[in-house]
């Protein structure tokens, strides 16, 4: 398999080459039928190199500890998912995982622009082979993950790292890289247009999308990784200015200001030179955060080990990078002139302008502390590092000015803003703003930079407010329907833009999450039973130490009794688990007591069995949920601006009385009625039967709490399943016989619904899919309403215009008192 | 449109404006660097010349001599001695160690240089593992 896995890759290494020299040939001689086998090329890499992932994936499993890679991140005992995770828990293998993402977007986006950029296509194509080239050439050269054993090979595997196997690690890496990966496309298009010399807009309307979505997923990286350093590191804070977590953020600040940038060139025909630069660096980027990480220039907590020969390899790459895109623009300066002048410093050109160049900058400083010691070693000979204090004092102050340009930029007219539009625009914002900063001063906040984040957080959510009920309200007497369904066929009239604002509240949200840090309280200390210690609101008292055992892992935890306000609120249980063959890295298991307002973190940092004394880091984190639910809120909103404007085909025009009110009241009803029905547990990490009839039955009974789908208790990580394998083990160990069990489990649950396969009568079949015919049901009846509304809309349209028109008319001569407000709202949609 | 002259005046306005935001914001770093940065030394190369070294913010980074570590009874106060190429700097403590903190390993720790030895500030210790998320080769 391992001969294979290799062919593979030399293989898609051939093919690449083929499809750069066929694409360009084609492109140059004109001749269609070479270009499209250079695509057919790229779309066979890509199947290739699927191929070989399933290799990978197929090793691992079968535990092919023939191979390296396999043997070095696996182990029998390891569970099944976290084999599958395994492939990009090393060097090698998210090499693998980075080039089939490549080659399987790259395909995505050349099969649906090949119509539409027809010139640009050959180029595209020859710029994704030549990235997937270099990466399939270190592969080959260097890091070979189907590289086996030349002596025998061993009978287990080293097992994977125990900070790895969690569900966190297992989406992090896959989010992060998918908003790399994804940045290639844009570069992609953008060197293609610089080397064609078609340099109108179109390049750039085929890439908004695909930038947007993988900035969504660098995004999503990003909180991810915050969330597992929160939850499971264990030192109590999100985010360390590691350089990993910076290499991630690097890219994100260029392509957050690429995503603002790209609305004036398509506005007013400015910044092209500077469009096509931030596409450059951010892709540049990605692959110099690649470099930091996986060379060892940069020392950090988890980078990957030092590798000279892998180092210059990438510098190698990046200087061709940048040579060849910055020679590109330098060549075609001349067609990237711009069409317009900036005409006023008070416009919202402006405004975007001064957000790229402190995002710009921020990119910078971020880039320069990080290499700051590599730097200064070289400079100096001394190793001088900068820490964290560093990054906050120089972060707090952009993140500052950033948020104020979220909410003035929105409130700014284009080209120039008159004094009466700016009294106009800035008076309830500003109010709003002077209110919480009367309210922050009364308070006594003390730290100034948290106290100014809270009253621009509120002046951004007064422009949010502002823009959202001024346009409804306009759009409501208009269309004369309700407030909300206004509000909807408002989002639905331009997704990008209040899919954009709504991004800027889960920012907001975010900021308030950040400001809240500065109110972290923290403590050390070592409790014998009984003693207390008290933590801000919080009264903790140290009961006892607990010692268990599971059959992969120790289980260390401390109890703890925890009062708040004198109230009794409960016990928590920080605990260590201690993986076996891995005692040396037992895992942090932290106990959080979440809320709106702070949380309750407490992890068991050491302990003495003999005495039962422990060592608790007590922390109470403010404000820390509202990041979690400020990305949520930013997803929400992406999703509303990568909306094609069909999908809401149906509230656009005309929707059914209220309709978008009622659905509006459903959807929100329905995440509290999963919530209502679903209770986690603390998180186990999968279990490990102890016998042969266990394990069986781990596999043929189902979790039974109603939201986890019916997975099989031996995989479901919920609380509930918890409890059922503790039934089973209890039964295999009372000496029972599976038929008794499974008659055990019918008779308790009432039916035959905890067995995964159910006994084989005819009827049973039938019942059981009930409920999957009543999904699909409602599904069906969805997608026709759905259609009969867009179909009513679409005769509406034509009624509908003309009689918005009849109502200018008629407003013309009677004065209308909402006919200016209209104006207004469409002229700052025009122009 | 602008006139060759209006042209020159507007290059030199936004000329000046960009130099004097650029000195002001080197001048800022510069003094935000010189107080947030931190030297990262081996033992040996601070024991060369301990007194130079006093006061100093410094990351020092040694392996932890066996038997060293004392930790004074029900208190987070420890005592340990590092070195490295021979020297040893004997270090002082409090608060919660990583579980990597063991004898012989290899430590990075944050803090001042003082005539009784090395003061650790809190959460100062780094205790390397060298496979942290890369199994050892």
């Amino acid at each position: 398999m391992a001969a294979l896995g290799t062919f593979t890759l030399l293989a898609a290494f051939v093919t690449c080459s083929y499809a750069i020299a066929a694409s360009v040939a084609g492109a140059r001689r004109g001749s269609r039928r070479l270009v499209e086998s250079g695509v057919g090329a790229l779309y066979l890499v890509a199947g290739l190199l699927t191929a070989a992932s399933a290799v990978i994936l197929h090793a691992f499993v079968s535990s092919d500890y023939s191979i390296k890679y396999v043997q070095r991140y696996s182990d029998a005992a390891l569970p099944l998912f976290y084999k599958l995770t395994s492939y990009w828990g090393g060097l090698d293998g998210s090499l693998l995982f980075w080039a089939f993402l490549l080659s399987v977007f790259g395909s995505f986006a050349v099969l649906f622009n090949r119509e539409r950029q027809r010139d640009l296509i050959p180029y595209v194509v020859a710029t994704i082979a030549a990235v997937e080239m270099f990466f399939l050439f270190l592969m080959i050269i260097h890091n070979d993950p189907f590289q086996t054993f030349l002596v025998e090979r061993p009978a287990d595997g080293r097992g994977l790292n125990p900070l790895l196997q969690n569900f966190y690690m297992a989406i992090h890496p896959p989010a992060l890289y998918i908003g790399f990966v994804g940045m290639t496309i844009p570069f992609a298009f953008g060197l293609a247009a610089l080397m064609t010399g078609r340099l109108d807009d179109s390049w750039l309307r085929a890439v908004r999308r695909w930038t947007m979505v993988s900035w969504f997923f660098l995004s999503f990286g990003l909180v991810l990784g915050m969330l597992w350093a929160y939850e499971e590191l264990g030192w109590g804070g999100y985010w360390g200015w590691d350089p990993v977590e910076n290499a991630g953020l690097l890219p994100w600040f260029t392509a957050t200001a690429f995503l603002h940038s790209v609305i004036v060139q398509e506005r007013r025909a400015m910044l092209r030179v500077w469009n096509v630069t931030l596409v450059i660096v951010t892709f540049f980027l990605t692959i110099f955060g690649t470099f930091m990480t996986r060379s060892g220039v940069v020392q950090s907590v988890h980078a990957f080990g030092e590798d000279r020969a892998l180092a210059w390899m990438f510098t190698v790459f990046m200087v061709v990078i940048l040579v060849v895109s910055f020679g590109l623009v330098i060549h075609r300066l001349p067609l990237l002139r711009s069409r317009n002048e900036l005409d006023s410093l008070v416009s919202r050109e402006a405004a975007f302008l001064a957000n790229n160049w402190i995002l710009l900058f921020a990119a910078f400083l971020v880039l320069f502390a990080t290499m700051f010691p590599t730097l200064s070693e070289a400079v100096t000979g001394d190793r001088l590092t900068v820490g964290p204090p560093f990054f906050n004092k120089w972060m707090a102050p952009i993140g500052l000015a950033l948020l104020f340009l979220t909410g003035a930029g929105p409130l700014l007219a284009w080209r120039k803003s008159t004094p009466a539009n700016l009294r106009q625009q800035f008076l309830w914002p500003l109010t709003f703003a002077l209110a919480v900063s009367v309210a922050v001063v009364a308070l006594g906040v003390r730290v100034w930079s948290s106290g100014l984040c809270f009253a621009l957080s509120a002046f951004v959510a007064g422009t949010l407010w502002q823009e959202f009920w001024r346009g409804a309200h306009v759009r409501r007497a208009t269309t004369k329907t309700d407030l909300l369904t206004a509000l909807v066929g408002l989002v639905a009239r331009s997704p990008r833009r209040y899919g954009g604002y709504l991004v800027h509240l889960g920012i907001v949200l975010m900021f308030l999450g950040f400001a809240g840090e500065a109110f972290k309280l923290s403590e050390q200390v070592l409790l014998k039973p009984g003693q207390r210690v008290s933590v801000g609101r919080y009264m903790v008292r140290h009961d006892a130490v607990r010692i268990d055992q599971d059959g992969q892992k120790q289980i260390v935890a401390g109890r703890v009794t925890v009062e708040r306000d004198g109230r009794n609120i409960g016990e928590m249980r920080p605990a260590r688990w201690f993986y076996k063959g891995r005692e040396e890295e037992p895992t942090t298991e932290v106990a959080i007591r979440r809320g709106f307002a702070e949380d309750l973190y407490i992890v068991l940092a050491g302990y003495d069995a003999q005495p039962q004394s422990a060592t608790y880091e007590i922390t109470v984190n403010p404000l820390v949920n509202w990041i979690w639910a400020g990305f949520g809120i930013l997803a929400i909103g992406t999703a509303i601006a990568l909306m094609p404007e069909s999908a809401f085909a149906f509230a656009v025009v005309r929707a059914p009385a209220h309709a978008a009110a009622a659905t509006m009241i459903l959807l929100l009803l329905l995440p509290a009625a999963v919530r209502a029905q679903h209770e986690e547990g603390p998180s186990f990490a999968a279990v490990t039967p102890r016998t042969e009839l266990e394990k069986e039955l781990y596999r043929e009974i189902v979790c039974l709490c109603g939201t986890c789908g019916k997975k099989l208790i031996g995989e479901c990580q919920c609380g509930y399943a918890a409890k059922m394998r503790d039934q089973v083990s209890r039964l295999v160990a009372e000496g029972r016989t599976r038929e008794e069990i499974y008659r055990y489990f019918v008779v308790e649950y009432g039916s035959e619904e905890p067995l995964a396969a159910p006994l084989d009568r005819g009827f049973n079949r039938l019942a059981w899919s009930v409920p999957y015919l009543g999904g699909a049901g409602g599904l069906v009846l969805m997608i026709g309403v759905a259609r009969r509304w867009s179909r009513r809309s679409a005769n509406a349209a034509p009624e509908s215009t003309s009689s918005t028109e009849a109502d200018v008319r008629n407003g013309d001569a009677a004065l209308e008192p909402t006919l200016e407000a209209r104006v207004d709202d469409a002229l700052r949609d025009i122009d | 449109m602008l006139t060759p002259r209006g042209m020159r005046n507007k290059t030199a306005k936004i000329g000046l404006t960009s130099v004097v935001l650029a000195g002001a914001l080197a001048a800022l770093f510069y003094a935000t660097l010189s107080e947030g940065t931190e030297y990262y030394k081996h033992v040996d190369e601070v024991m060369a010349d301990p007194a130079s070294w006093y006061g100093k913010r410094l990351q020092l980074h040694g392996f932890v001599v066996a038997d060293s570590i004392l930790r004074r009874r029900d208190s987070l106060d420890y005592q340990f001695r590092i070195e490295s190429n021979g020297s040893v700097v004997s270090a002082r403590y409090t608060g919660v160690v990583p579980d990597t903190f063991k004898d012989g390993a290899e430590v990075v720790v944050k803090g001042r240089l003082g005539p009784g030895g090395f003061e650790v500030e809190r959460d100062g210790i780094m205790a390397k593992c060298p496979s942290k998320y890369e199994a050892s080769r």
